[in-house]
């Protein structure tokens, strides 16, 4: 292929009248207007003097200005730069090979046996991220086939938040409350360990926001859901000493997973008015939901209209 | 003589100056191929029709757009890693135009969620092929590849003015859109970037955006 090299040779025609001649007879044709101007005025010291003080405070403009311009482009750089070296901070992070991927996966359903010897967690932080965007994925996907409308915020805002939410809120509190209990383990390795356990909340509601079975739901929300907090837990053991502790960690972390699991499959799909109804009470949704009952009114509201004008035809 | 016996043409007296200011306007790709000096003398004067054409100008370049546009529908040709290397943004602002107009004639008028998406799902790609990549990537790079991908969607979408694409045949469909336009992305940036063997990591996030999309179009 061809180089991005301008090629100068042919542009720089410096045959017959060449740039240096150029300029000579640009300055000497100013010289000859200064000094046409001079004779004309009848130049004393300070016409001559202002001249030059113009062009001179002219120049030292220019040079003002180009300086601030190349400081503030500087300035510019080097902040870009160290927002980018930040960047740079995660890239080991994202080194990761299909099939390892691929084994993390499957691996974050089988509970490990030995938790007397600290297990080894994988600090990827690919996997987890793209757990967290397949989960968004699936509850838009869901929101979207059972026509829920959210009053106040998008569907891609509230999925958004509510995924990224959990997996970082989550972290950071149980990375907090392992600080607390004295277990080993990093904040990266936090979030990769409860991002991999999402692979099983985002299997459950592939399947059951498409197959409306409740008994179904409660089937995979215990199987499913339950192996991967059985995981997590069984890690998190291995890495702690002491019992109470060990329930501490153990404890909050099940719980958190398994009921984000359940309000997960609950806020965001169609449900029966009985159970949504049992619900409402403890785990309030932050959003307003339109009432699924709206077309039993507008039936009724509707019936009624239709009665109203028959009666006055 | 005023000017002391200097000899110069009386039109060579403007090019030199033009010439040291702008020096190279109006190519678009790599100019040592088609560069030649002729091409230079029409920039001389300031007539109307010594200007370059608009599209030369503006840096559309049909041809490229083109050859571009038929890479993207062979999903099992080979990609070629240089034809990325000049950022047209022309083409892929085409077709998401083309895109929210399918979709208009679809009844839903949705240009604002299309550039919505497009964007930040560019800015994430974008943070992702640098942290994922050995060579860094520019955004505009990404922004066209991914522009360009969206043409089978383009295909989905209005195929939707016509058939509803909620039964197990919409189903279908989209779902081999969807790898169709994620093929054809993974491959232009792997081939770009140099990253062998993690064309599936990248197939990934663009088949969720690229999912998205295709939610819009269904829906």
């Amino acid at each position: 292929g061809g180089s991005a090299v301008i090629d100068m040779e042919n542009m720089d025609d410096t045959s017959g009248s060449s740039f240096e001649d150029m300029g000579e007879m640009h300055q000497r044709m100013k010289e000859e207007e200064e000094e046409e101007a001079e004779g004309e005025a009848g130049a004393g010291e300070e016409e001559d003097g202002e001249f030059l003080g113009m062009k001179g405070l002219r120049g030292q403009l220019g040079r003002q200005v180009a300086d601030q311009m190349w400081q503030g482009g500087k300035r510019q750089a080097s902040r870009a730069f160290s927002l980018y070296a930040n960047i740079d901070i995660l890239r080991p992070y994202f080194d990761v090979e299909p099939v390892q991927v691929r084994a993390r996966l499957l691996e974050s359903m089988i509970p490990v046996k030995m938790i007397n010897f600290p297990q080894k967690i994988a600090g990827e932080l690919y996997g987890p991220l793209m757990l967290v965007f397949t989960l968004v994925a699936i509850l838009l996907h869901g929101m979207k086939t059972s026509d829920t409308i959210i009053r106040e915020g998008t569907l891609m805002g509230t999925a958004i938040g509510t995924c990224f939410g959990y997996w970082l809120g989550v972290s950071s509190f149980m990375y907090f409350l392992a600080y607390l209990c004295n277990a080993q383990i990093t904040m990266v390795q936090m979030l990769s360990l409860l991002g991999y356990g999402l692979f099983g909340h985002c299997i459950t509601l592939l399947v059951t926001y498409n197959i409306h079975f409740h008994s179904l739901f409660y089937i995979f929300w215990l199987v499913v859901g339950g192996l991967s907090t059985l995981r997590m837990v069984a890690v998190l053991v291995s890495r702690t000493v002491g019992h109470t502790q060990r329930l501490i960690l153990c404890g909050t972390l099940a719980a958190l997973h398994m009921l984000f699991l359940l309000y997960l499959h609950f806020a965001y799909h169609k449900v029966v008015e009985g159970i949504l109804d049992t619900l409402e009470g403890p785990n309030m949704p932050p959003f307003q939901r339109v009432a699924r009952d709206i077309p039993v009114v507008s039936n009724a509201v509707s019936n009624t209209t239709a009665k109203a004008i028959a009666l006055t035809l | 003589r005023p000017y002391g016996g200097y000899e110069y043409p009386q039109q060579g007296f403007v090019p030199p100056d033009m010439m040291q200011q702008q020096p190279y306007t109006g190519h678009i790709y790599q100019p040592t191929q088609g560069y030649t000096p002729a091409s230079a003398q029409s920039f001389y004067g300031s007539n109307f029709e010594d200007e370059p054409p608009l599209l030369e100008e503006l840096g559309i370049n049909f041809d490229h757009i083109w050859q571009k546009t038929l890479t993207v529908l062979h999903p099992l040709k080979v990609a070629d890693g240089n034809i990325m290397n000049e950022t047209d943004l022309a083409g892929p602002m085409v077709f998401c135009l083309a895109f929210g107009a399918t979709l208009l004639l679809a009844g839903k008028i949705q240009f604002g969620y299309v550039y919505g998406i497009s964007a930040i799902g560019c800015l994430g790609m974008f943070c992702l092929l640098n942290l994922m990549s050995m060579t860094g990537v520019s955004f505009g790079c990404v922004a066209s590849v991914l522009g360009y991908c969206l043409l089978p969607m383009i295909l989905l979408s209005s195929f939707a003015i016509v058939f509803s694409l909620q039964g197990v045949m919409g189903i279908i469909l989209t779902a081999g859109i969807i790898g169709w336009c994620s093929f054809s992305a993974s491959k232009i940036f792997i081939s770009a970037l140099a990253m062998e063997g993690q064309q599936l990591l990248v197939a990934y996030p663009c088949a969720l955006l690229y999912g998205v999309f295709a939610l819009i179009s269904v829906f």
